[in-house]
C-alpha cells in the first residue's frame, strides 16, 4: 500500500478550536471542543457560556438556547462548516415541560430542511437548563 | 451531500403532527443520521403508548420503513442510542431489541431519560446509506 493508499484508509482526525477560546486554562474539562473526522464534524455538548468571559450563563431555557445556538455557528464556521450543514442534534433539556421554550428558539437558527434531531430531558452539569451537540458536515 | 430523507410514509413525519422541528432523517457524507424515533402509527401519527416491548416494536417497524425507503435497512444499522424511562425496563427492552439485530448488532448505549409525550422508549439510530 503507498502512503497516499494508508492515508485514504486512515481518515483525517483534526481537532477545531474556536476563534474566542474564552474557556481555555487549566481547568477546562478534558475534552476538544470540535474534532474534524472524515468528512464530519463532532462537535461537544455546549452549554451557555458568557463568550468575552467563559462563565456559565444561567438563564431562561430559551435565552441559553438562543446562546448556545449562537456558539455552535460560530464554532462550526471556525472549521468551515455551518448551520446549513449540520446533519443531526441532540439537544439535552433539564425538563421535557420546557420543550417548546427551546423549540420556538431552535426553529429561528434551521429555517430550512432542519437536520435530523433527538431531544430528552437529562440531568445536566453546573445548573445548565439546556446542551445541545451536533454532527455536522464539514 | 446533505440530503432531507422524505417520510416514506404521512404518520413518521412528526412536523406535520407535533409542531417538532426537525427533519425525520438526512444522509450525508454514505450515513444516514435518523431523529429520535417514538412510538407513532406509520399512517396516521397518532401516540401509540404502551409497554417498553409495544412501543420498541412500533419503532423498529418504522425504522424498519423508513431505512429500507432510504436504500438502508436494519441490518445495517452502525450506532444506536436507545433511551427509555427507567433503567429497571432494561431487560425488557433487551427481549424485544434482539429480536430485530439478531446478527452483529451496531454499536449501542443505553440510558434512561425524560422522553417526550410520556413515552417510554425512543431509538436514535445512524445507518450506512
Amino acid at each position: 500500500v503507498t502512503v497516499e493508499g494508508e492515508w485514504i484508509m486512515s481518515l483525517r482526525r483534526e481537532v477545531i478550536e474556536p476563534n474566542n477560546p474564552a474557556s481555555g486554562g487549566s481547568g477546562a474539562p478534558p475534552l476538544s471542543h470540535g474534532i474534524r473526522g472524515g468528512e464530519f464534524v463532532f462537535l461537544s455538548g455546549i452549554v451557555a457560556v458568557d463568550p468575552v468571559t467563559g462563565e456559565r450563563v444561567h438563564d431562561t431555557v430559551a435565552a441559553e438556547t438562543q446562546q448556545i445556538l449562537t456558539s455552535m455557528a460560530r464554532l462550526l464556521e471556525s472549521a468551515g462548516s455551518s448551520l446549513t450543514k449540520v446533519v443531526k442534534v441532540n439537544v439535552l433539556i433539564y425538563s421535557m415541560l420546557e420543550y417548546n421554550n427551546m423549540n420556538e428558539v431552535y426553529r429561528e437558527f434551521f429555517p430550512v430542511d432542519p437536520p435530523a434531531r433527538t431531544a430528552c430531558g437529562a440531568r445536566l452539569s453546573g445548573g445548565s437548563k439546556v446542551e445541545i451537540e451536533c454532527v455536522a458536515l464539514a | 451531500m446533505r440530503d432531507v430523507i422524505v417520510a416514506p410514509s404521512p404518520g413518521l413525519d412528526l412536523r406535520r403532527h407535533y409542531g417538532h422541528h426537525q427533519s425525520l432523517a438526512i444522509r450525508a457524507g454514505g450515513l444516514i443520521f435518523c431523529s429520535g424515533m417514538i412510538a407513532v402509527n406509520p399512517e396516521t401519527g397518532e401516540r401509540e403508548h404502551g409497554t417498553v416491548t409495544s412501543e420498541a416494536r412500533r419503532i423498529f417497524e418504522n425504522l424498519k420503513l423508513l431505512l429500507e425507503s432510504a436504500g438502508s435497512s436494519l441490518d445495517r444499522l452502525i450506532q444506536v442510542h436507545a433511551m427509555i424511562y427507567d433503567r429497571i425496563e432494561y431487560d425488557v427492552l433487551n427481549r424485544l431489541y434482539r429480536q430485530y439485530v439478531p446478527n452483529a448488532p451496531p454499536a449501542r448505549t443505553v440510558m434512561s431519560v425524560q422522553i417526550e409525550a410520556g413515552f417510554k422508549v425512543m431509538l436514535d439510530v445512524v445507518a450506512a446509506a
